[in-house]
């Protein structure tokens, strides 16, 4: 593998944003000493293992614990009654409160907690709940999204959306259907721009279920106190744990405490509330620590990325000008909705793709079935949605025999041009993107097209994103009488290394070194609220909190020096101001920033809004491929990925993310497969759930830092932690297409998808020549 | 997976000794790559594992026999196999399978006797050393006895060893003359487990094939010596119309286990290409001398 480095390296005036500094955690965590609540043990804590459905949807008609409990060193073993003594009501869940602590009367899928044994031995914890033995009647099951709009099997007899969420109101008590959300969007006149097309495409195309596979499992311990509860928790949301946690108890927030270390990866895995309902109750419930971790094989009926089909058709005018545009997106939520409904909004409006299309119609459904449940995934539905309209776009350009670049230059969304909701564009280089992977893989220049049974195409694909909205981060930048600074943030670093970045801009903006910026980790009685880690949000949200921060601090540090008659622009160190104030080295200087963007939310019933996001995410990737035609094996000779960014915070730490994003929906398109037999995933494990190894990087890898600047973004700036997962899987898809002619519609790409549907074309073919 | 006993013999008559029982949760241990996986997912409880490091030196050795042929010991690591001159000179084949066999962490430790024992067919080692014309030599409460490497399995992840009885060595016959190779196939990602593994070994004389042996794995049950596919070499020239023919006697002949690395039917494909590329890749090669 070669990798290219970007070229942007150019720091700001401090010298501190711009600079490809090292990750200020990298020696800890390579010398072994970073905190993980993997190795975290609190005295008298008790480790939870827990018992899971094995039928996909059940009436749970007993439950005897009686063998479990006779066991010896077994603490206690509880079930949803016993949950019912701390949390009368115990549905949680950030979008719906339909998720149960431990299953409570039925199971709705697979893997599902039903009962929790306690035990000071993790190992007869794990032992133990081999002993529980529970009876279901089986109930009928849906795990296909289609048939889930019409089942007769309904997952959840109601619908239970949070109430905190305005556009969720008018499913309240909604009954007898798996949709937990319909979001649509109306723009135009789709049926008169159809009736008026030159040509009308239509396509379908299929994802499949993934999981997240971070290499540190899911792990929670809670502590009780005389009334408080402290969590420690590998969490990617401390504040929202804290408020749903809260929440489910009927306490004020303050007495609630969650507090993260370090994570071992999250990628939306570790995202709104997990373990942490089940270890908060059980530490109430006896009086001791609780610590629930997670194994690899658990992860797969924790949570995981949705399957999804997308079907999309498409008028078009001679000049090749996309006039129209149909979407209907069904998403694979499984058991709980998780951030599903989220996903299906906050993605479903951008399904038509980063086109200038004057009509639209997006419907957009979020799906019970009774698969393990679904959520965030690096990208939040935009991979799913790209995949789709990337290759229609690929197919569109094919049928009238245009060049694909040429063909998505015409119809490209220009800047101030309004996206499908009405949301002008800005700020987004869209077309930069395109040029520079156009570029960098010379599309104008003939390609070898290989020889022999050896293949060779290439594809390019272009997708973006609207950053989630509207969400708030606050920050604190605490001055100490020798100048140092701390940043209190409840954003979490999880691999992705916002400290630093942060840090970076704390530094920048008060003239220190990153280096002795201190960053203190998320801990709700000491860092400020942070709506969540996701998204590729923080660069942005919390990134503009902690500027005003920063700039707050330094105001104050420029008031105190003119307090002290200090002529303005004079040189004194922080130090000596605090010195000359307080007499010797004492007293302290906080600054604070909150940051909430402009928002206005979409109309129901035409889902649109002028200003529905604060920021737009554009990834691209262009690829050249081999094709083995004897075997279907593909292989990724060059994989180019450019992505708009603003500008680079710490370029070091983007290529990563840019690389990193790409590798991850790389194991996605080609392989990744959660495989199902009525609901029961078969291959729940490393050894038979495959990821990326180093073997599978392409050949040839390239990172481009696409010239941009977010001019409402910190120093420029703004996320980029998934807007390279956006190209990858169509532009394989159009470079198998490219190479051999061939079309597949849904993912994974295996080499045997590709042997056949080689062969089918070889059979037409002979077919219609007979 | 909760405590069990775990014993290390200082002599092979010693941990025959203790392995001499009916109880089947008392197990032999060399690597523990292949025990530790089934014991975390709790597929397998043991009671007490019978550790074979101590065994003895020799069981761990690699020699060459003047007549060219190989004497592996069964605790000999998959690394030492890779790396040992003995093994790069006499079956340069079995070292450059290694290569592609899981990572260095494992190699490190898993054993050739382990690899052998465990009946998973989906291995490497085992089709290589089949090609080769390879016998383990086995011991047990009974005495010594050898077996055909190819007629070690009896099942899926089954074996013919009986009670007591531990691999001490394996046993290559000289492989002067011989042309080898073997290719495994993944379907995912690059270091998943072969979707299918295909070896060969060729005798070539004066153009002509005097002797062969084909082996495919992974994609079936138990490794199968594929003897239509041979029968269709054996006397031929080795050039490209045999080994077509050959590989439509294999795809005839194979029968393959459909599973989440693929279809039955594109296993065969799979084997007919990948048959070709081996034979194709032995006569590259040339014989060892
Ligand atoms: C991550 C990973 C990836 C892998 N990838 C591959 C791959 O790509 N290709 C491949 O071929 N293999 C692969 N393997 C499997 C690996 O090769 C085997 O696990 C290993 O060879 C087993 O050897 P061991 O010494 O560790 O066996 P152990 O785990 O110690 O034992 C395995 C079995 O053999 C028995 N046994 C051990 N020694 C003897 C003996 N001398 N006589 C009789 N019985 C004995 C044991 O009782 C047990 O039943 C992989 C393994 C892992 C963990």
């Amino acid at each position: 593998m070669t990798i290219h480095r970007p070229t942007i390296d150019r720091p700001m005036p401090a010298g501190q944003v711009g600079r490809s500094v090292p990750r200020l955690e990298a020696r800890q965590k390579v010398t072994g000493r970073a905190d993980y609540v993997h190795n975290l043990v609190v005295p008298r804590m008790l480790y939870c293992k827990v018992v899971r459905s094995t039928v996909p949807h059940g009436r749970i008609l007993s439950i005897d614990t009686s063998a479990a409990e006779a066991l010896e060193g077994v603490y206690r073993v509880v079930t949803a009654d016993d949950i019912r003594t701390v949390v009368p009501n115990p549905f949680y869940g950030p979008a719906f409160h339909d998720q149960p602590v431990l299953a409570v009367e039925k199971v709705r899928h697979v893997g599902e907690p039903v009962v929790a044994v306690l035990a000071e031995d993790p190992y007869v914890a794990a032992e133990a709940a081999q002993l529980v033995t529970v009876e279901y009647e089986p109930m009928e099951a849906v795990f296909d999204e289609i048939e889930a709009m019409t089942s007769t099997a309904v997952v959840h007899e109601v619908l239970k959306p949070a109430g905190t969420f305005p556009d969720l109101k008018h499913l309240v008590g909604r009954r007898d259907t798996n949709i937990a959300l319909d979001y649509r969007l109306r723009r135009g006149d789709v049926d008169a721009a159809f009736a008026a097309a030159d040509h009308v495409f239509a396509h379908e195309f299929k994802t499949q279920q993934v999981m997240h596979t971070p290499l540190e499992p899911m792990v929670s311990l809670a502590e009780p106190g005389e009334d408080t509860l402290t969590i420690h928790t590998a969490s990617q949301s401390p504040s929202f744990v804290r408020i749903e946690i809260a929440r489910l108890l009927g306490w004020p927030e303050n007495r609630v405490r969650v507090k993260v270390p370090h994570l071992g990866g999250g990628f939306g895995a570790k995202l709104y509330i997990k373990l942490e309902a089940l270890v908060a109750c059980l530490a109430l419930l006896v009086r001791r620590p609780v610590k629930w971790s997670l194994t690899m094989e658990e992860q797969f009926y924790t949570i995981t990325k949705h399957a999804s089909t997308f079907r999309i058709e498409s008028a078009v005018d001679k000049e090749g000008r996309v006039t129209g545009r149909r979407c209907e997106v069904f998403w694979n939520g499984g058991a709980y909705a998780d951030i599903g409904p989220r996903v299906t909004q906050k993605s479903g409006f951008t399904a038509p793709g980063p086109y200038d299309i004057d009509n639209v119609s997006i419907d957009s459904y979020a799906l019970y079935t009774n698969r393990p449940p679904a959520g965030a995934l690096r990208g939040f539905g935009i991979p799913q949605l790209v995949w789709a309209y990337e290759s229609h776009t690929d197919l569109i350009a094919r049928g009238l025999g245009l060049d694909p670049v040429a063909f998505r230059r015409k119809n490209l969304l220009r800047d101030g041009r309004p996206q499908a909701t009405g949301t002008p564009v800005r700020d987004a280089a869209i077309e930069g993107v395109l040029d520079d992977i156009a570029a960098r893989m010379a599309w104008e220049t003939p390609f070898d097209r290989g020889s022999g049974p050896v293949k060779r195409g290439r594809g390019i694909a272009v997708g973006f994103k609207a950053s989630i909205a509207p969400t708030t981060s606050v920050a604190i930048v605490n001055v100490a009488a020798d100048g140092s600074a701390n940043l209190y943030l409840s954003t979490v670093d999880m691999g992705q290394g916002s400290d630093t970045a942060m840090a970076q801009i704390v530094a920048e903006t008060l003239t220190l070194r990153t280096e002795d910026v201190k960053v203190v980790h998320p801990d709700t009685d000491v860092t400020p609220y942070d709506m969540a880690t996701l998204g590729s949000r923080s660069t942005f949200h919390a990134g503009n909190a902690v500027k005003l921060a920063a700039e707050h601090a330094r105001d104050q540090i420029a008031a105190l020096a003119a307090s002290l008659g200090l002529p303005p622009g004079s040189n004194y160190a922080p130090a000596d101001l605090f010195k000359k104030k307080y007499g010797m080295q004492a007293g302290n200087i906080i600054g604070v920033g909150t940051y909430i963007p402009e928002y206005k939310s979409p109309a129901p019933e035409t889902g649109l809004s002028d200003n529905v996001t604060p920021f737009w995410m554009v990834g691209g990737t262009g690829v050249e491929i081999e094709v083995d035609t004897e075997t279907g094996h593909v292989r990724i000779l060059r994989m180019v990925n450019a992505c708009d960014l603003g500008r680079p915070l710490n370029p070091k730490i983007v290529e990563t993310q840019i690389s990193g994003a790409a590798l991850m929906q790389l194991g996605f398109t080609m392989f990744e497969n959660m495989d199902l037999d009525d609901g029961q995933v078969t291959n729940a494990s490393l050894a038979d759930y495959k990821i990326p190894g180093m073997h599978d990087v392409p050949d040839q890898m390239e990172s481009v830092i696409t010239e941009a600047e977010q001019k409402s973004g910190p120093y420029g700036a703004k996320g980029v932690g998934e807007s390279a997962t956006f190209g990858v899987s169509p532009a394989i898809a159009n470079a198998i297409h490219d190479a051999v002619g061939v079309r597949l519609t849904e993912m994974p790409l295996t080499p045997q998808a590709v042997f056949r549907a080689l062969r089918e074309a070889e059979l037409n073919s002979s077919t219609t020549s007979a | 997976m909760r405590g069990f006993e775990l014993v290390h013999p200082g002599s092979l008559a010693d941990a025959i000794g203790l392995l001499d029982t009916d109880d089947d949760t008392v197990r032999p241990f060399s690597g523990g790559t292949a025990l530790m996986l089934m014991m975390k997912t709790g597929v397998f409880r043991p009671s007490r594992l019978v550790h074979l490091g101590r065994i003895g030196d020799a069981y761990s050795e690699i020699t060459a026999s003047p007549a060219g042929g190989l004497r592996i010991g069964a605790m000999a690591t998959l690394s030492a196999l890779e790396h040992s001159p003995e093994v790069i000179r006499v079956a340069p084949v079995v070292a450059r399978a290694m290569t592609r066999l899981a990572n260095v962490r494992v190699r490190n430790v898993a054993c050739v006797g382990g690899n052998l024992a465990h009946g998973d067919p989906h291995m490497d080692l085992p089709p290589v050393l089949a090609a080769l014309g390879g016998s383990v030599s086995v011991a047990g409460p009974q005495g010594t006895r050898d077996v055909a490497v190819e007629k070690l399995f009896s099942g899926y992840y089954e074996t013919v060893l009986g009670r007591g009885e531990l691999i001490t060595d394996v046993v290559l016959p000289s492989q002067r003359g011989w042309s080898s190779a073997y290719l495994k196939c993944t379907t995912r990602s690059a270091d998943d487990w072969p979707a299918l593994g295909v070896a060969v070994s060729l005798r070539i004389e004066g153009g002509a094939i005097s002797e062969a042996r084909v082996v495919v794995s992974a994609a079936t049950e138990i490794l199968t010596r594929l003897t239509t596919a041979e029968s269709a070499l054996t006397g031929a020239a080795a050039d490209e119309s045999t080994f077509a023919r050959a590989c439509e006697a294999a795809a005839a002949e194979a029968e393959m286990v459909e599973d989440a690395r693929g279809s039955a039917d594109y296993k065969t494909q799979l084997l007919r290409v990948y048959l070709r590329r081996a034979l194709t890749q032995a006569v590259q090669d040339g014989a060892v001398s």
